[in-house]
């Protein structure tokens, strides 16, 4: 028992003087706080980049994590509906509270696209706000870098220059980044693709490509026998270059598009760790621009 | 002249609609429409299928333990619907679920159960959720946290019904109080949670707060109601994970005062007073192969130990009791496995038993029945997140009749369920 309370007396006390402890619910949130926190900020992220982002489970260890976390970043845009709100009602922590300056929802800063006129679940599972995978557009991630620069800044007034050089540095370096992507997807300009779910939207949109259709026929509502019929004509008719599929959906669908229209399938990372190689916001770029057929 | 005043006049009115329009509009200005609480409508119905007629499952008990399992239970004016009651159509439930923040400092839940019996507060409590060092305080009507199951709704429920377990010691609500409830979440890296409850300890099943007097003399009052709240439930939770695996665990105590009161069935009136223990042990494990797909392994035990007075009328006589000294030391469990395939698709298997049913009657053990046993397979598709169609089917070897012989009851349900509304969460 004593042990047990100078264990906890232990955690307690050093939580106290320790780095600032920002959980973050996707991996691309976390890389990012990690460039503009570096040495001053420790980052847990709370979901894998290889689930779908809108089914991250709930485990009871992610209210642990949020339980000792200072401050919690999220996408927002109700991407994380499903999963997030649970975890802040059983975490116990004032500090990460929705509307407390220890929680910064990512999603207010970007201009988002999709934004529905009106909302049913006729129309499937469809996300109010608009679009919520805003993180795949290049440009999109310097205005989040900034946001979190001005989040950080907020918690911990001390390193503010830290983190207000981090981003400079960050910035240069991603520009440089970003123009590089722009000559690679050059060539792509008005190229058409067919996705699982509009997750790639942003990307697309950045660089001038069309997505015309989606294998599931409504937002979550997996795929359909007759929406593969009408697929198939407009592969046929309208000519995509292939089918951008995320990594976490099956492929059953879109693998029956190209026996049946020759169809090329590329299986896209969406985040960090996504697929095994990529493990840094550069990489997930570099292999979206590179492998773009 | 007129005329000016009315060109005034419809100059006016243009100036005011204009001016509403750049407000948005006039109704608006004290509209409070922002503030309304997240709300969701869940309804629950099934079609039940089984090798009995109503009457016949409802005279049914679990010998020793309860009576009236499954179908409307009556004693006295009370009605005691459970879900999937008849044979047929049944309308479960609806259920009404509110929740906002109240300010900064409290959340606020309600869930209304609306029934073809009438209304129910199944929940109303508030929730703090700015106190520091990880305690968190819970008021009002809510479901226990003892065990894994007692306070996940039915519409969560991997199966069409509770197990066997659950609804003979503690009836088709589980532990669902009034009171009040404090945790706290221990700041280590593992999961570990503890809580304590203080609740009225209304319970039917195995707790109680009314006083017992016979019906013919109820001025004479045999057993005095307990002092109230009456029930003292504590638990403590571990989770952790290995891999893309979950491990949940958790160990819960409820002790309480009981006052059954079974004076006004037909069959056989009784009533008990006493002093009742439930001890609780629950294991999660659960695996992910990747978003969607998924095995769990659920199990939870349960041992009761009910140690009081029987109190039955003489022959003829409801002006007075013949009184036992009655012990109950009874145990059950379940364990089910589910495997999800695909966001639609999944199946399970659940093994519900009643194994120990120690009932001691002034020193005698009464013997009864120990092999009480209900197999359950179900399988269940999803066309989305808010709609689920399960067929189950069930084979109860646990129900007698009032002769004492074992009856066989099967069951094949067909349960839907939806749900409109704020999204509900997944939590684990």
């Amino acid at each position: 028992m004593k042990t047990f309370l100078f264990t906890l007396i232990l955690f307690v006390s050093t939580a106290a003087f320790a780095r600032l402890n920002v959980a973050v619910s996707y991996p691309y949130i976390g890389a990012i706080t990690k460039a503009v926190g570096a040495d001053k900020v420790d980052v847990t992220v709370l979901a894998k980049g290889n689930w779908d982002p809108h089914f991250v489970v709930a485990r009871p260890s992610l209210i642990s994590k949020l339980r000792r976390s200072d401050a919690l970043i999220i996408n927002g845009a109700q991407l994380e509906i499903g999963w997030i709100p649970p975890l802040i009602k059983r975490a116990n922590n004032r500090n990460i509270l929705p509307g407390t300056k220890g929680f910064l929802d990512l999603s207010a800063s970007i201009e988002m696209i999709q934004k529905p006129s009106s909302v049913s679940r006729a129309g499937g599972d469809v996300h109010p706000d608009g679009n919520p995978h805003f993180h795949l557009a290049p440009q999109n991630i310097l205005i989040l870098a900034r946001s979190v620069t001005a989040f950080l800044s907020t918690l911990d007034p001390l390193n503010r220059d830290s983190f207000e050089q981090n981003l400079q540095d960050f910035e240069l370096l991603w520009t440089k980044e970003m123009l590089k992507w722009a000559a690679t997807m050059a060539s792509a300009k008005n190229r058409k693709v067919i996705e699982y779910h509009q997750n790639f939207d942003y990307f697309l949109q950045a660089y001038d490509i069309k997505g015309i259709a989606t294998i599931e026929p409504l937002p979550g509502i997996p795929p359909s026998s007759r929406h593969t019929m009408e697929l198939i004509d407009t592969i046929k008719t309208q000519k995509p270059c292939c089918i951008i599929h995320d990594v976490y959906h099956s492929t059953k669908t879109a693998t029956y598009l190209h026996d049946k229209t020759g169809i090329k399938v590329v299986i896209m990372p969406h985040d960090i760790g996504a697929l095994d190689s990529i493990e840094s916001l550069s990489q997930l770029f570099d292999y979206l621009t590179s492998k773009f057929p | 002249m007129k005329k000016t005043l009315l060109s005034l006049a419809a100059l006016a009115a243009f100036a005011h609609a204009q001016d509403g329009s750049q407000n948005s509009s006039f109704a608006d200005a004290f509209s409070q429409s922002a503030f309304i609480p997240d709300i969701s409508l869940i309804l629950d119905m099934s079609y039940v299928n089984r090798n009995l007629k109503d009457e016949e499952v409802a005279h049914l008990e679990i010998p020793g333990v309860a009576h009236g399992l499954i179908g409307g239970h009556s004693h006295g004016e009370h009605s005691h619907s459970t879900v999937n009651a008849s044979n047929g159509f049944n309308l479960n439930y609806a259920e009404l679920a509110l929740h906002s923040s109240v300010d900064p400092y409290f959340d606020l839940d309600a869930v209304f159960h609306f029934s073809e019996h009438g209304v129910e507060i199944e929940e109303g409590y508030f929730t703090t959720n700015a106190i520091p060092y990880g305690f968190r305080i819970r008021g009002g009507k809510f479901l226990s946290e003892f065990g894994y199951l007692n306070n996940r709704h039915h519409h969560v429920w991997d199966f069409a019904d509770m197990p066997l377990a659950y609804q003979a010691f503690l009836g088709g609500h589980g532990i669902n109080e009034i009171g009040a409830q404090l945790q706290w979440l221990a700041p280590t890296p593992l999961y570990w949670m503890f809580g304590i409850e203080l609740l009225q300890g209304k319970n039917e099943q195995m707790f109680g707060t009314g006083a017992i007097a016979p019906a013919g003399d109820p001025e004479t009052i045999t057993v005095s109601s307990p002092d109230q709240p009456n029930l003292y439930v504590g638990y403590t939770k571990l989770s952790g994970d290995i891999g893309d695996t979950t491990l949940l665990g958790g160990l819960s105590i409820a002790y309480g005062d009981s006052r059954i009161d079974h004076l006004e069935d037909e069959e056989a009136p009784h009533a008990f007073a006493g002093t009742s223990t439930l001890y609780g042990a629950d294991l999660v494990v659960k695996h992910y192969f990747d978003s969607y797909s998924y095995l769990k392994w659920q199990s939870e035990w349960l041992y009761r130990d009910l140690d009081g007075t029987q109190y039955n009328y003489p022959p003829d006589d409801t002006t007075q009791f013949n009184s036992i000294t009655m012990r109950k030391k009874q145990a059950g469990y379940y364990t089910q496995l589910v495997y999800a395939y695909d966001q639609n698709w999944r199946i399970g298997g659940r093994l519900d038993s009643i194994y120990q049913n120690d009932v001691i009657a002034e020193s005698t053990n009464k013997n009864m029945p120990e092999d009480l046993n209900r197999y359950t397979a179900m399988i269940d598709y999803s066309t989305s997140e808010f709609a689920r169609f399960r067929l189950q089917y069930n084979h109860n070897t646990a129900l007698y009749n009032e002769e004492g012989e074992r009856q066989d009851v099967n069951s094949l349900i067909f349960q839907v369920n939806m749900a409109i509304g704020a999204h509900g969460a997944h939590s684990f």
